[in-house]
């Protein structure tokens, strides 16, 4: 009963979240700060993740590559393929929902323990929508770009790893990255992008909305938004998958 | 004038607020009293609508609060001031954005005009040079006081506050009992003040509710509370024994 209960809560919050805004300049101004607060800082830890995933999948996909038969530019559409399929959209997804969903249960949750939010109602305003949905535009907008940033930066260590240790030259693994690429795959991708960066502010900033009690109760609704939004991802992907592939 | 008439709260199975009915007056310093848990905060939040109330009604000068709608009430709201325990100040933004806050999302003003509002409503709360400190950067005293100017910068006519004394010494809350009850006679607004403070009931009770477990047990005023013969009241209001002293005393004198 308790899932029905708070899936609910979630809808009637999402009502309130896009009901007109008071002061459209205000709640743009809000949307600007969140891009950059969680869609701009998040660009280091993101490039750092792909060159560094980019480089394992190379070196494990060239390892699986053991037949002499099989062109070693396979090695280069094979970290192409998985980075632009699951894991720049999926792995990264899942990785942002600790980042920056813990981040906005913990920035609303503290607001709300400490009469913050009550604060801004007795003012007249639409607290959920002023405080979320900046946040919800700012992940959906950024995600697409964290996205490509992403792949981009994942092919870049495959391109460092791969010929630095030997499993494939240069030439190979750039013909590689470039053979029968399907275009299609990016807009499939870029979905998923925008599904999964609706997820990950709208069900961190549910948490962190309903929270009760003190910083203990912030903590524990930060881990449960994480753990939420990765199950709602993994199951959002599956359903995208099946039905876009 | 707020009028609060037969109101019932419950939460779950505990009946919290029973049949409590007043009304606060304009232009003075209404109180409510009571122990800790005798439900004055449900009360407060009841009476500004952040709990709905399970039966009667609150009517601000007339106006049937409880039976608007949501676009009603944000317009009611807009012309309501509160101060909470904690000072509720938003941590992202310097003393100065927030009690600029309510001006930016609802007045229509320019941007001079609005810093000329808020300059002025921090000098009247005796905030000077720490326009652009944060509220982290402050003391809890200065933090009440900001609360006290953003609850003033668009002029309300009805000032809720929570425990505004909690965690101040007892020379700050003087200061703050002091500030209130000015604002609300020079500005002829409605206060309504949720304290369990004996200085600030002395100092500004111009008109007290005195609630014991969700009951209205009491009302009158702080001259009227030294020569009430109600026994929970007493025990409330005079627990310390330097209090009872100075009641005696005080009543020796008259």
């Amino acid at each position: 009963m308790n899932i029905f209960n708070q899936t609910g809560k979630y809808f009637s919050l999402l009502l309130k979240v896009f009901s007109r805004p008071e002061r459209h300049s205000l709640y743009a101004r809000q949307t600007f700060s969140e891009i950059d607060n969680l869609g701009v800082k998040s660009v280091g830890i993101v490039v750092v993740i792909s060159i560094f995933m980019g480089g394992i999948t190379t070196l494990q996909v060239a390892y699986n590559l053991t037949n002499p038969l099989l062109p070693t530019y396979l090695i280069g559409l094979g970290n192409r393929d998985t980075l632009i399929l699951e894991f720049s959209s999926t792995i990264l997804a899942l990785i942002m929902a600790g980042k920056i969903g813990s981040n906005i249960t913990s920035e609303i949750g503290s607001m709300k323990v400490t009469e913050q939010i009550d604060s801004l109602e007795i003012m007249g305003v639409n607290s959920a929508g002023y405080l979320i949905l900046p946040k919800i535009i700012a992940v959906v907008v950024m995600f697409p770009f964290l996205y490509i940033l992403s792949v981009c930066f994942g092919l870049i260590g495959g391109m460092i790893v791969g010929p630095a240790v030997g499993a494939v030259t240069a030439t190979d693994y750039l013909n590689g990255i470039q053979y029968l690429f399907n275009p299609y795959y990016v807009t499939y991708s870029l979905i998923k992008c925008v599904v999964f960066g609706f997820l990950i502010a709208s069900v961190a900033a549910f948490f962190g909305y309903t929270v009760e009690g003190g910083a203990f109760d912030v903590g524990t609704a930060s881990t449960r938004a994480v753990v939420n939004t990765n199950i709602l991802i993994l199951v959002w992907d599956l359903i995208l998958t099946q039905l876009l592939l | 004038m707020i009028e609060i008439k037969n109101v019932f709260k419950s939460f779950e199975q505990k009946e919290v607020l029973k049949n409590i009915s007043k009304v606060f007056n304009k232009g003075e310093t209404n109180l409510i009293i009571g122990r800790s848990g005798s439900g004055k905060t449900v009360l407060l939040k009841s009476i500004v609508g952040l709990h709905e109330v399970d039966k009667g009604k609150i009517l601000y000068d007339n106006r049937d609060f409880t039976s608007m709608n949501q676009q009603l009430r944000k317009k009611l709201r807009q012309e309501m001031g509160m101060v909470f325990q904690g000072g509720a100040l938003f941590d992202s933004l310097t003393v100065e954005e927030n009690v600029r806050f309510p001006l930016d999302m609802f007045s229509n003003l320019t941007l001079a005009e609005k810093q000329k509002q808020v300059d002025f409503c921090l000098e009247r709360v005796n905030i000077t040079n720490a326009n652009k400190l944060a509220p982290s950067e402050i003391s809890g005293g200065m933090k009440k006081r900001v609360a006290i100017a953003r609850a003033i910068v668009m002029n309300p006519k009805y000032l809720f506050c929570d425990e505004p004394n909690s965690g101040l010494d007892p020379e700050t809350s003087l200061v703050i009992d002091a500030l209130i009850h000015s604002i609300t006679v020079d500005l002829q607004i409605t206060t309504i003040i949720n304290t369990h403070d004996m200085n600030s009931v002395m100092e500004i009770g111009d008109n007290i509710l005195f609630i014991s477990e969700g009951e209205m047990c009491w009302e009158g005023n702080r001259t009227e509370i030294l020569h009430s013969n109600n026994q929970k009241l007493q025990e409330f209001v005079f627990a310390n024994k330097q209090y009872q002293r100075l009641r005696d005393d005080k009543i020796n004198e008259q």
